[in-house]
C-alpha cells in the first residue's frame, strides 16, 4: 500500500483539480447565465469593474445567483456522495438515497412541516430529518439482527419503505387544496431559486463535515467492496462503519431535501460516469464526487434557468431528464 | 378593521411607513414609479384605477386588460422569477397573500425592495383592498369612485333579489374530471349568495370533490360551469349531464359555462360576474323589465 501512496497522491491531485476546473466553469456559466439573460460579457465587465457600475446587476449576480450556484453545487455534491456511499455499502449499482426511502421520508417530513406553515428554516429542515431518521430506523428494524448488512435485506426494505413514502405523499398532496399546493409540487420537483446566503452558509456548515468524515471513510468503502470477510480481516469494524456512513448520509440528504426538495438522478448518475472515468477507488472518488456532482447541478440548475420562455423550471426537472437516458447509455456502454 | 388602518408615520425622505393588510410595516415610496404587481388581480386593480404608467411588471395569465399582457412578465404569482423581478428595479412590489409564497416576499425585501401584501377574502376586503391600493398609487379619487360605483351595482342587484323568495339550488363546477364544487369560503359563493341562490357545495372545505351520484342526489336547479375548459369541452360536459333528463337543470336546460375570471379573481370584475350570474339564477326577475 504505502508504495502506492505518492501516485495516488498525485492522481488525487490530478483529477481533484480538474474537477475543480470543470467546477469553475460551471459557477462562471451560472453566473453569467440567468433568465434575465444578461449574457457572459456584462458578467466579465461586473467582475473586472470596468464599464458602467450598475447595481441591479449587482444584486442579481451575487445576490440572487451567487447564493444559488453555491447551493447547487452543495447539494450536488451531497447527493452524489449520497449515490456513492449507498452504492459501496450494499454493493450494489442502482442503490441511492432515494432506493433506500431516506429521501421520500424527508420529504414526507417536509411536507407536513409545510402544511403546517412552518418556515423553511429551522422548521421544515427539522420535520424533513425527523422524517428521514425515521424512515432509516424503519429500514434498519425490518432488515435488523444478523440481516443488517445483507444488501438485499436492507434494499428490499429500503424499496417498500420507498414505495410506501411515495403512496403518504400522494396522500398529502391529494388533502391539500389550497396555494400550498402549488409550493408543495414545485419543491417535490426540486427548486434552487428561494434561498439567500444564509440559507447556504447553514447548509454548508451542515455539509462539509460529512464530506470530511465519509472522506475518511473512504478506505474502508473500498475494503467493503471487496467482501465482507476481506473487509473483517483487514481490521475494518463492518457494523460500526455501515451505521456511521448511514447515519451520515441520511443526514446530508435531509438536509439538502428541506432546502430545495427532490432533485433526482443525481446519485446515480454522477458516480457511475466517475467510476467510469477514474476507476473505483472511493479515496478518488469521494472527493471526485464532491467536485463532480456540485459542477452537475449547476450545469443542470444553468439549463432550468435559460430553457423555458417564461420563467424558471425546478432543476429537478433538467437533472431527470439528462440523467435518466444518460445512465442508460452508460449501461449499455459498459456491458459491451 | 382596525388591522387594516393605514397608519401614516412621516420620514423625512419622500418615504412612508405603512401597514399592509398582513399588519406588517412596509415603507413605501411616496410616488412609486416602478411597480411590480404580483398576481393577476393586482393587476386588474391597478388597470381599474388608471395608474397603469406605474407597472412596470406583471405575472403570467396577466390578461386583463388586454394590454396588461404586453408588460414585462416574472413568472407565474405561485413561482415567481427572482431575478426578472429585481432587473425591472421596482422601488414597490404588491403581492397577495393567498398565492404568492412568503418566502419570495421574503428575499424581495432582503434586497430592500418594499413588498406591500394585500389580502382580499370577500367583496367587501376587496374594495378595502382597491381603497389601500388607490392610496399606494396616489389614486384615491379614482379608487374611491371604483368602490362607489361597485357598491352601487351591488345594492342594485340586492335590491332585485329582496323582490322574490325563491332560492334556487346551485351547482356550480370548476373542475371537470373529477367534479369539483366550491366551498362557504370562496368569492364565487359569495355572488350565488347575493344572486339569491343556494350553493349546493357549501361547507368548510374550499374545494370539495363530488362524485356524480352526489350531484345527482343534490338535484340542482341551475349548474353553471365556470372551468378555464374551452366550449367544445363544455359540449361534452353538458351532453354529460343531458343522460339525466330528470334533474331539474337538465330539464329546464339551465346549464351554462361562464369565464371563470369573472367569479375567482379577487377584482373589481367581480361585480360583473354578480350582475351576470343574478339573470342565470332569477332570469324571471328581468323578463318583466325587458
Amino acid at each position: 500500500m504505502n508504495t502506492q501512496t505518492p501516485s495516488l497522491l498525485k492522481r488525487l491531485l490530478f483529477i481533484s483539480l480538474s474537477l475543480a476546473l470543470v467546477l469553475l466553469i460551471a459557477m462562471f456559466l451560472g453566473l453569467s447565465m440567468g433568465s434575465t439573460q444578461t449574457g457572459i460579457h456584462a458578467f466579465l465587465q461586473n467582475l473586472t469593474g470596468t464599464g458602467s457600475s450598475d447595481s441591479m446587476l449587482d444584486t442579481i449576480i451575487w445576490q440572487i445567483r451567487f447564493p444559488r450556484i453555491l447551493l447547487a453545487t452543495l447539494v450536488g455534491a451531497a447527493l452524489s456522495l449520497g449515490g456513492l456511499v449507498f452504492q459501496a455499502l450494499l454493493r450494489n449499482p442502482l442503490a441511492e438515497p432515494y432506493i433506500l426511502g431516506i429521501s421520500g421520508g424527508s420529504a414526507i417530513g417536509a411536507i407536513i412541516g409545510i402544511l403546517m406553515g412552518f418556515s423553511r428554516f429551522p422548521g421544515v429542515s427539522l420535520t424533513a430529518f425527523a422524517g428521514s431518521i425515521a424512515t432509516l430506523l424503519l429500514i434498519l428494524v425490518m432488515s435488523s439482527g444478523q440481516t443488517i448488512l445483507k444488501k438485499d435485506a436492507l434494499l428490499l426494505s429500503g424499496v417498500m419503505v420507498n414505495a410506501f413514502c411515495a403512496a403518504v405523499i400522494m396522500f398529502l398532496i391529494s388533502l391539500t387544496q389550497d396555494s400550498r399546493l402549488h409550493s408543495i409540487i414545485f419543491w417535490l420537483m426540486g427548486d434552487l431559486s428561494m434561498v439567500d446566503i444564509g440559507h447556504v452558509g447553514i447548509l454548508a456548515a451542515i455539509l462539509l463535515p460529512c464530506f470530511i468524515l465519509v472522506f475518511w471513510f473512504s478506505n474502508s468503502m473500498n475494503l467493503l467492496l471487496m467482501g465482507k470477510e476481506m473487509a473483517q480481516t483487514m481490521g475494518v469494524n463492518i457494523k460500526a462503519v455501515t451505521v456511521i456512513l448511514l447515519v451520515t448520509t441520511s443526514f446530508m440528504v435531509s438536509a439538502t431535501v428541506s432546502y430545495c426538495g427532490l432533485v433526482g438522478f443525481i446519485g446515480l448518475v454522477v458516480p457511475h460516469l466517475l467510476r467510469l472515468l477514474f476507476g473505483p477507488d472511493h479515496r478518488v472518488l469521494v472527493p471526485a464526487c464532491v467536485l463532480g456532482g456540485g459542477a452537475y447541478l449547476v450545469f443542470c440548475d444553468v439549463f432550468a434557468r435559460t430553457l423555458p420562455e417564461q420563467g424558471e423550471m425546478p432543476a429537478g426537472v433538467i437533472t431527470a431528464m439528462i440523467g435518466a437516458p444518460l445512465f442508460i447509455y452508460l449501461l449499455k456502454r459498459t456491458r459491451r | 378593521m382596525t388591522a387594516l388602518l393605514l397608519i401614516t408615520i412621516r420620514i423625512p425622505s419622500d418615504a412612508r411607513t405603512v401597514t399592509d393588510q398582513l399588519g406588517r410595516l412596509v415603507t413605501v415610496p411616496d410616488k412609486p414609479q416602478r411597480v411590480v404587481s404580483l398576481a393577476p388581480n393586482i393587476t386588474e386593480i391597478i388597470f381599474a384605477i388608471g395608474q397603469e404608467h406605474r407597472l412596470k411588471g406583471v405575472t403570467m395569465y396577466s390578461d386583463y386588460p388586454p394590454k396588461a399582457a404586453k408588460l414585462p412578465m416574472v413568472g407565474s404569482y405561485v413561482h415567481l422569477d427572482l431575478e426578472r423581478i429585481v432587473a425591472l428595479k421596482p422601488d414597490l412590489c404588491i403581492a397577495i397573500s393567498d398565492g404568492n409564497p412568503k418566502v419570495v416576499a421574503q428575499r424581495l425585501e432582503s434586497l430592500k425592495i418594499p413588498v406591500y401584501a394585500v389580502d382580499p377574502r370577500d367583496l367587501n376586503t376587496i374594495m378595502e383592498t382597491i381603497i389601500e391600493i388607490g392610496k399606494l398609487l396616489n389614486a384615491n379619487k379614482q379608487a374611491k369612485l371604483l368602490v362607489q360605483n361597485m357598491r352601487f351595482r351591488i345594492q342594485r342587484v340586492k335590491s332585485l333579489v329582496a323582490k322574490t323568495a325563491h332560492r334556487p339550488r346551485v351547482f356550480s363546477q370548476i373542475g371537470i374530471s373529477p367534479i369539483v364544487s366550491i366551498g362557504t369560503n370562496t368569492f364565487m359563493h359569495e355572488l350565488i349568495i347575493l344572486a339569491g341562490g343556494i350553493n349546493l357545495a357549501a361547507g368548510p372545505v374550499s374545494y370539495p370533490r363530488f362524485s356524480l351520484e352526489q350531484v345527482l342526489a343534490l338535484s340542482p336547479e341551475v349548474i353553471i360551469i365556470t372551468s378555464m375548459a374551452r366550449a367544445a369541452i363544455f359540449e361534452k360536459v353538458k351532453s354529460e349531464w343531458n343522460k339525466w333528463p330528470d334533474l331539474p337543470a337538465v330539464r329546464d336546460k339551465r346549464i351554462f359555462l361562464e369565464n371563470s375570471n369573472l367569479f375567482d379573481r379577487p377584482t373589481p370584475r367581480l361585480v360583473d360576474g354578480l350582475e351576470l350570474l343574478i339573470r342565470l339564477i332569477h332570469p324571471e326577475l328581468f323578463e318583466e323589465v325587458d
